[in-house]
């Protein structure tokens, strides 16, 4: 992990001073990381396809403005989160209800397996917010603070947001069925 | 320390301090409903890690990838204009090498026969040697990438299988908690 870091801020440096292999090394790395966090985000794989490279499009744009290398993942899925949000503000109609399944989307879904559709859907049920949260701390492993930074919010936000969102995935994923047995 | 106090997401999370780690800790040991819910998270949590990552269907490309660019064999091959100014270029030069070099009359010069035979030749040799690179390439790929997908598989199949173990375990407790409490009733009546 030590040497990982090391070189992706090197890997940084060189696509400061205008090396794009060594940015497109950089993107190799992470492309996949960042898909899964927006295709889990938006649901659909066209739109995480196209939000991957309008995220990594920018972070080509403003990786001078990076002022600390080392903070290149949470500064990355900052912006695949402003991306992500932009879109789902676009495409969600204030009011509807956040985080109900979207009909006529099951064509861009594509976890074929039972399991992983009982998740899928699990988390289709949370929020954004939550769904979010979900994410960067289960699937990306932030921390908490970490966590606070990417979505500009206090960090007993990103604790209410994830606490919920662990207890509606738990009703479904681990339910208790023989409640009343103390 | 009673069990609203408790912060047992945050230690299941990994993102409690030392001394309330090891409060949290002793309680979960002393707490029955605690070790329940604890159990149940460890459920919820290796069930969402069991989904399985995506591969990005196409690679991200938004700057110059030279993979894709022509070589500078090719990008003159298939360029007309620069092909002509580079023939001109060759004969001027030839013809001012040749104009410092030879004194005395001018003797019967020998039309430089050019072996198209021999470029085609060359050429094919060339296109060849890329094309089987290539191939090799596509080949190491593509064996590196089954490999890939049978580790994927039989790490999946680990992961689904410590789920099933782990769902079982609970349901075996649970199940015997109901016995318990069921012997204690028919005691209770009796």
């Amino acid at each position: 992990m030590i040497f990982r870091e090391v070189e992706d801020r090197d890997l940084i440096a060189k696509a400061r001073r205008g090396h794009v292999d060594a940015y497109n090394v950089l993107v190799s790395r992470w492309e996949k990381r960042v898909f899964n966090y927006l295709l889990r985000l938006v649901s659909n794989r066209e739109d995480a396809m196209d939000l991957s490279q309008d995220v990594f499009l920018k972070a080509y744009q403003n990786l001078k403005k990076l002022e600390d290398p080392a903070k290149f993942p949470g500064w990355l899925f900052r912006i695949a989160h402003n991306e992500a949000f932009s879109l789902l503000r676009k495409n969600r109609p204030e009011g509807e209800i956040a985080g109900e399944l979207r009909s006529g989307e099951s064509s861009g879904r594509m976890f074929p397996i039972e399991l992983n559709l009982a998740i899928q859907s699990a988390l289709g049920l949370l929020s954004d917010d939550q769904r979010e949260a979900v994410l960067l701390k289960v699937y990306q492993g932030f921390k908490f603070e970490e966590m606070a930074e990417i979505l500009s919010c206090p960090v007993s936000t990103v604790k209410s947001r994830l606490y919920t969102a662990l207890d509606l995935l738990k009703q479904t994923l681990a339910p208790v069925n023989m409640g009343g047995v103390e | 320390m009673s069990c609203s106090s408790v912060d047992l997401k945050g230690y299941f999370l990994g993102e409690v301090a030392r001394a309330e780690k090891n409060s949290v800790e002793d309680h979960v040991r002393a707490c029955q409903s605690c070790r329940e819910e604890l159990d149940r998270l460890k459920l919820t949590d290796a069930a969402l890690r069991s989904l399985v990552e995506e591969e990005a269907p196409q690679r991200i490309a938004f700057v110059s990838d030279k993979v894709f660019e022509p070589r500078w064999y090719e990008t003159i091959w298939r360029s007309g204009p620069a092909m002509g100014f580079a023939s001109a270029m060759l004969l001027a030069a030839a013809i001012l090498v040749h104009g410092f070099s030879v004194n005395g009359p001018a003797r019967p010069v020998a039309t430089p026969t050019v072996n198209t035979a021999q470029i085609e030749q060359r050429i094919e040799r060339e296109v060849n040697n890329r094309l089987d690179a290539v191939v090799a390439k596509q080949r190491q790929q593509t064996a590196e990438m089954l490999d890939a997908a049978e580790k994927r598989f039989e790490s999946k199949r680990q992961t689904d299988l410590a789920i099933v173990q782990q769902a079982a375990q609970y349901y075996e407790k649970q199940t015997a908690r109901l016995m318990v409490a069921v012997n204690d009733q028919q005691k209770a009546g009796q």
